[in-house]
């Protein structure tokens, strides 16, 4: 196994992955070549503490500084440091995938199934700047990837289980095989779920989702240390229920493609070279006849394309290593609206919520990361981009703005630094960024799109100045052979903060809509998160783990800002003992105190969802199986989380059954 | 070796057969640009409408592609010598198009009646606003006289004036509280785009005659409208359609006259659909001769309620 130098500085997050800043690489000689580094670091695999199959968000959710609107039991929108999807880069092994509901309906992350993924890498702040300009950070789904040359030349997985309260079905397979020079790795996924039942057993209605995901990918050696790799990944999505929306999703399909070249060297200064090209395409259609309220109807296809080019170099000298990226897109989004009285044969409206709006975006990253003695580390790099923008049906856009132009660039520059220190056992870290983020697609460029939270018509603006974030971070840890104990917290002042507006001119068109928003900027914004993770070995099979978050985020006024997540806790206890497992969690939010009216919240009372789970593993013949049974929300609680579109409430209790074999 | 090929070209197979199922999407984009052209038609050439041969002069008329509508009409008169097929010296052109209704009564319309000399441009111009199509219930006729060395000719052509189909040049007929009929006809945009469309209408009015008729039919002085000058047209433009719950646009402008007669004000279309301009007439005074304020409220589901003086139109 190749464990590329390159794989240090990768692992410099703040975020998630507590244990992958602490593990130290070694640089072996061996030359087999495994095309993506990061499985090496991948300590966590795609599943939770209390399931082993869970979608890419449930996922996601167990991360200290992910959080997630939700808008029903599917497409969750996931929050970085409480900053939603615009702030952050969602990438797929660093392929910029936009969505292409206007409605946020389809974040990056639901046209990828957890058992394509080998990791996902979140990276606060603008350490996460790698992959393009940020404010919050970045999101980057790592696709499975099988290393060249294993002894096991197949090798594979099949996953199935059912979950209660909404009648899951799943089934999940993967295969790969593994030869000196060609690699082949493949998977293919089905889920189908009815609705779901809240806390008081109620149905909840247009809650259900059907989802099939398939993904490929080949990798053929060129040369002792040069390999070209062709992936692809498949997704459908129908029948999805939205219930906290006015409508629901018909159908999206994803195609994301990609065809890279790596190659390694030996010695010298250079020491991997991984270019990729790739297209997306996502066409993303809404649904609202299924809802008897609605007395007219809106169609609202949206479309998203995007081309793009990631070429990334790694550099090692000494104590210094240095990661180097140019990433180069240009998407294409274009979203309708037509409505329709009773009688849809009649128009009565269309218009262009995304105008054909272009992105093109070319950036140049740097990451370096300079040991300065065996127990200090200085890490610090950049970016510089240039973002481009052009509005192809620009008197959409000219409606309330008028005149302003059909184009518009802007340079997107990024700076961080951080230090870390580690005595005897225990880690400290002080970090520091600066960075620009342009408006998306919506803030600058939107027309129309109904927020149905709020319940505002939203407007984009063109002439949007750039978010400017300033951001401070630090950390402190303390290991021992039983316990592990880490404390993280960052600020950001973000500059011109770009939040809607009620705008005294606008009138409404949307059909349940009470007033229009336009983007506007604040002069500032500030946001503050803390997460506080703790385990604890109370004997040689029994284990604690803690986690606790808090965030605070105030707008220019000091008002509240919406969708920060109020004090946070989550406590587990595992217990195994030969091939069995069993382990118990409590989480829960505190009241959401400080709550923001003007953007639709109301206070979110505190709850405490209390689940379990046991699992077995055995073999059967040489297969190795697991399966697990177990209860989220055991005592059927009702609730809804701050952070619930239009308060819905969420699942009740749920048993669910799995059973995984690998081979 | 050998299976890992077969392998390849399978899975090759397989992606080149997805990556052709996803390339074409679902659901066909709009044509947008296509469908507002086919919706609105939009005219640019004069063209010659009618054509008369009279005392040894040609006489044409040129409208807009050749054709009278209901509503708006500009109007270019040549005069040529029908012997040595050159323009005419010609001087004083009067245009008076003359309704007979099928009860026996005359009406006019508004009209320009002494036309414009544009030497420049080699024809008079005029322009008349028709407030009905021909029909069986009545048909148009125009008397031209013209003035060519001191001799007045006259002429009367029968003409056909067809309907409308553009509602964007629509026409609206009304008698104010000064209890005088005026005229409110729509003269552009043919084509509106979505955004902000410079809003072009002439309002005229009719003067009632003082004496009763005299001379030779038709009597001028019976069919005399004036262009009224220094009002204000006041102008909310909203979608009606109840679906639309009586939306509306910002940044429109009310409707002033400007040199050439006519009242310019901006209508800010936000999407296409069926509109309703909602005016109300103001004289010189600022006093109210038709039109009501109309609610402002978001009432989806409802049908928009108009003012008493609008003009409705698609696009």
């Amino acid at each position: 196994m190749m464990k590329n130098t390159s794989i240090s500085f990768l692992v410099l997050f703040l975020g998630v992955n507590a244990n992958a800043q602490h593990s130290h690489v070694q640089n072996d000689t061996t030359k087999t070549l495994e095309e993506v580094t990061i499985t090496a670091i991948a300590k966590r695999k795609i599943e939770t503490e209390m399931k082993m199959a869970v979608s890419v968000d449930e996922f996601l959710a167990s991360s200290d500084n992910i959080s997630f609107i939700k808008r029903g039991a599917y497409a969750w929108e996931p929050l970085l440091n409480n900053m939603s999807t615009e702030r952050s880069t969602i990438t797929i092994d660093g392929m910029h995938v936009f969505g292409a509901c206007t409605d946020k309906m389809d974040p990056v992350t639901a046209y990828v199934e957890s058992n394509n993924l080998s990791t996902i890498d979140i990276t606060s702040g603008q350490a996460g700047s790698m992959h393009g300009a940020t404010v919050a950070g970045s999101v980057d789904l790592k696709r499975k990837s099988t290393p060249f040359g294993l002894e096991k030349k197949w090798g594979g997985a099949y996953q199935t289980g059912f979950e209660s309260s909404n009648k899951q079905f799943f089934n999940l397979g993967n295969l790969s095989y593994s030869s000196d020079r060609f690699v082949a790795d493949g998977s293919i996924a089905f889920r189908k779920a009815g609705n779901y039942y809240d806390g008081n057993s109620d149905v909840v209605n247009h809650s259900q989702y059907q989802k099939f995901n398939t993904a490929v990918g080949l990798a053929y050696k060129t040369g002792e240390l040069s390999s070209v790799r062709v992936d692809a990944i498949y997704d459908k999505a129908k029948d999805v229920g939205f219930p906290a929306l006015p409508m629901d999703l018909w159908l999206s399909r994803a195609i994301i493609t990609s065809a890279s070249y790596k190659q390694l060297f030996e010695d010298g200064l250079l020491r991997v070279w991984d270019t990729k090209l790739y297209f997306n395409a996502v066409e993303h259609y809404m649904d609202d006849t299924k809802r008897p309220e609605n007395l007219v109807h809106m169609d609202m296809p949206g479309w998203s394309t995007t081309y793009g080019l990631a070429s990334r170099a790694n550099l090692k000298h000494g104590d210094y290593s240095s990661e180097i990226q140019l990433n180069v897109y240009d998407n294409l989004s274009i979203a309708e609206m037509t409505m329709y009285p009773q009688d849809r044969s009649k128009k009565t409206m269309f218009a262009y919520s995304w105008p054909w709006v272009t992105t093109r975006f070319a950036g140049l990253s740097m990451n370096n990361s300079w040991d300065l003695s065996a127990m200090s580390r200085l890490n610090f790099g950049g970016s510089l981009g240039w973002n481009y923008n052009h509005s192809k049906y620009v008197e959409f856009n000219w409606i309330f703005h008028p005149g302003t132009p059909q184009e518009k660039n802007r340079i997107l520059p990024g700076l961080h630094a951080s230090y870390q220190l580690n005595i005897n056992q225990f880690d400290f870290s002080v970090g520091t960024g600066y960075g620009h983020r342009a408006p998306s697609v919506s803030e600058g460029y939107g027309y129309y799109i109904y927020n149905s939270f709020d319940r505002y018509d939203y407007i984009g603006n063109p002439d949007l100045k750039n978010e400017i974030s300033y951001e401070a971070n630090a950390s402190a840890g303390y290991k021992n052979e039983r316990m592990d104990i880490e404390a993280n917290v960052n600020y950001f002042h973000i500059k011109n903060y770009i939040i809607g507006r009620i705008l005294s001119l606008g009138s409404p068109m949307n059909y349940q809509s009470v007033g229009v928003k336009g983007y506007t900027s604040l002069n500032h914004a500030r946001l503050f998160n803390m997460a506080l993770n703790a385990n604890y070995d109370i004997l040689k099979h029994l284990h604690w783990k803690g986690m606790l978050t808090y965030a605070r985020a105030t707008d220019d006024r000091n008002g509240n800002l919406p969708f920060i997540r109020p004090l946070s806790y989550q406590t587990s206890l595992y217990f195994m003992h030969k091939d069995f497992g069993i382990r118990t969690s409590v989480n829960g939010d505190l009241a959401q105190e400080n709550y923001s009216p003007e953007y639709g919240e109301d206070l979110t009372p505190a709850y405490m969802v209390w689940n379990i789970s046991a699992d077995y593993t055995f073999s059967f013949r040489n297969y190795k199986a697991v399966l697990q049974v177990g209860a989220e929300n055991l005592f059927n609680e009702y609730y809804s989380t701050y952070a619930d579109w239009g308060n819905i409430p969420r699942m009740g209790r749920n048993v669910f059954t799995s059973l995984k074999f690998n081979f | 070796m050998g299976l890992i090929i077969i392998q390849v070209k399978k899975i090759t197979f397989f992606l080149t057969a997805m990556c052709f199922a996803v390339a074409s999407c679902t659901k066909d984009k709009t044509d947008y640009e296509a469908e507002i052209d086919t919706l609105v038609p939009e005219y640019h050439e004069f063209k010659e409408a009618v054509a008369v041969h009279s005392d040894g002069y040609d006489i044409s008329i040129e409208a807009l592609n050749g054709t009278f509508f209901k509503g708006y009409n500009e109007i270019r008169l040549k005069i040529t010598d029908s012997r040595t097929n050159g323009k005419a010296n010609t001087s004083a052109v009067t245009f008076l198009p003359i309704r007979n209704n099928a009860d026996g009564s005359n009406v006019s319309c508004p009209h320009r009646y002494d036309l414009v000399d544009k030497p420049d441009d080699g024809y008079f111009s005029g322009y008349s606003v028709f407030t009905d199509e021909s029909g069986s219930d009545g048909s148009w006729e125009l008397y031209i006289s013209f003035t060519i060395a001191g001799q007045t000719h006259t002429v009367k052509q029968p003409i056909p004036v067809q309907e409308q189909t553009n509602k964007n040049l629509n026409i609206t007929t009304f008698t104010g509280k000064d209890d005088q009929q005026y005229f409110i006809a729509l003269v552009s945009p043919q084509k509106p785009k979505v955004g902000e469309n410079g809003l072009v209408a002439g309002i005229y009015r009719y003067n009632r005659p003082t004496y009763p008729p005299s001379g030779n039919f038709p009597d001028a002085s019976q069919f005399s409208y004036t262009e009224v000058s220094d009002y204000t047209l006041q102008l909310d433009p909203r979608m009606p359609e109840p679906s639309m719950g009586n939306h509306s646009s910002p940044n429109n402008k009310d409707l002033i006259q400007q040199s050439d007669g006519l009242y310019h004000g901006v209508v800010n279309y936000t999407m296409t659909g069926n509109w309703t301009l909602n005016f109300i007439l103001l004289n010189q005074q600022g006093q109210i001769l038709k039109g009501t304020i109309v609610p402002t409220d978001f009432t989806p589901g409802v049908e928009g309620v108009k003012s008493e003086l609008h003009i409705d139109i698609l696009f």
